[in-house]
């Protein structure tokens, strides 16, 4: 009886599993029967082998199916959100369109004003589109004739104090922030127009545009960043829209 | 075979098809059908069942993304050396990172041989407590063997795969597992002895010269 050799225990090994060729199996078959070491050594390994095969078998503790968000693949967005995530440079086009106008306008009226001596005044901020105030226009009171009482408008008061009411109360304060009691026959800041004598009015525009169209100015203005606004808020929405649907394909967990 | 028996061999030929297209849900289907091989077989080189289960996921996962590079043949084979690449990259680091183990030692500081210590307390049919204690001698045999062994009797004897499918889920020459498997074989019977009387009656392995 003899110590298989390394090379013995191989062939044994394959001869087990069945991996060895048909001349190689029948000269180990006559070894192994005429040597009792190596049909010892087959039944060893043979044994393992039992052992092995039924080592128990443990399911997965959970399944490992992948995500689209693992598997590196983007959900399809919903069909509106393409259009939707234009709204931002659509906003951004309306907005430099409103800004570019408003400055054109400004230089324009601003003509126009130092043609007439009538100095006409934004409220604040006239560049922010999207941020327009109401636009005040304070009647100067140099401009006014000596029978009216002063106009002023509150938050960018630019009437001097050098118009003094010639009728109306005894002791009038001569205060360019004050409003002051306008007497009955004199027009308030909101009647403007129909009170702006006709030399006021044409300092605001040419002299032949009638005092109507300063409507359609006013409303665009208003117009303009109402549709940047808008649109920013579908930027917004479509963004929320393709977050929404990005989680709904990718839970979590 | 194992798992993939799950599906008919035409379906599984049509869904790793599909899955190269980029179908998900078919990749899906085969992960359903190969997850538990390939958690076995992480488990048993791992011998860790949370950095098993990160390995078969990392191995689905690359399984995905290189699936253009299965040319056929056996997709077990091909994704258990997804998994077996996964776990030498985990017993890498787990080599430059060494961890207390999780086995109970003596006041010596010696790890208890014993695996009576894993037994469920509330498992009470013998048939339960035998299988934890095969399945304790075998992966304490299996961890005192170099990992390449260990991968190698691992696929061939606890999984059932041929020598070629060995082949392709290690990348090496049949030559190589053949020799490997043997050597494997040998140090895991001499192990095993030191369990002789904790093994189940069936597996009893006799007393035999030492080879």
């Amino acid at each position: 009886m003899t110590i298989p050799s390394s090379r013995d225990l191989e062939q044994l090994s394959a001869y087990l599993d069945g991996q060895l060729s048909q001349s190689s199996r029948a000269r180990l078959e006559i070894r192994i029967q005429s040597d009792p070491a190596l049909a010892s050594a087959l039944e060893e390994l043979r044994q393992t082998r039992t052992i092995l095969r039924h080592t128990p078998q443990r399911r997965a503790p959970r399944n490992f199916t992948l995500n689209p968000g693992m598997a590196g693949i983007r959900p399809p967005v919903p069909r509106l959100v393409p259009v939707l995530s234009w709204a931002s440079a659509v906003a951004m086009l309306f907005f430099i369109f409103t800004l570019g106008a408003g400055l054109v306008g400004q230089l324009s009226f601003g003509a126009a004003a130092t043609s007439a001596a009538a100095p006409m005044v934004y409220g604040a901020g006239p560049l922010a589109a999207a941020t327009v105030a109401p636009v005040i226009m304070a009647a100067p009171a140099t401009a006014a004739p000596a029978t009216m009482a002063p106009v002023v408008a509150a938050p960018a008061p630019l009437a001097p104090a050098t118009a003094v009411p010639t009728s109306g109360s005894s002791n009038p304060p001569v205060a360019n922030q004050t409003m002051l009691p306008a007497p009955t026959e004199q027009p308030s800041i909101m009647s403007v127009d129909q009170a702006t004598p006709p030399a006021v009015a044409r300092a605001f525009q040419s002299p032949s545009v009638p005092k109507a169209l300063h409507k359609p100015v006013d409303l665009w203005l208003f117009i303009w960043p109402g549709l940047a606004v808008m649109l920013g808020a579908s930027a917004i929405l479509a963004w929320g829209l393709n977050k929404r649907a990005f989680q709904r394909k990718n839970p979590r967990g | 075979m194992i798992c993939g028996d799950k599906i008919p061999l035409m379906d599984e030929s049509a869904l790793i098809l599909n899955a190269q297209h980029g179908d998900l849900p078919a990749f899906n289907t085969l992960v359903l059908a190969y997850q538990d091989v390939m958690y076995n077989t992480a488990l048993r080189i791992l011998n860790d069942e949370d950095l098993a289960a990160d390995a078969v996921q990392d191995a689905f996962l690359s399984a995905f993304r290189a699936l253009n590079s299965y040319r056929g043949g056996s997709f077990r084979a091909w994704l258990l050396r997804t998994v077996t690449n996964a776990c030498y990259d985990e017993l890498r680091r787990k080599k430059r990172r060494p961890t207390t183990p999780l086995e109970p030692e003596t006041a010596d500081g010696d790890e208890v041989e014993s695996p009576r210590w894993l037994a469920d307390p509330h498992a009470s049919p013998e048939e339960s407590l035998e299988q934890a204690e095969l399945e304790h001698a075998v992966q304490h045999c299996l961890d005192n063997l170099p990992a390449d062994f260990r991968a190698v009797v691992i696929l061939a004897d606890i999984q059932g795969l041929d020598y070629s499918e060995v082949a392709i889920a290690v990348h090496k020459p049949l030559g190589t597992i053949k020799s490997r498997l043997a050597r494997a074989r040998l140090r895991l019977r001499a192990c095993l002895q030191g369990f002789r009387e904790l093994l189940p009656a069936a597996f009893r392995l006799e007393e035999q010269n030492s080879l």
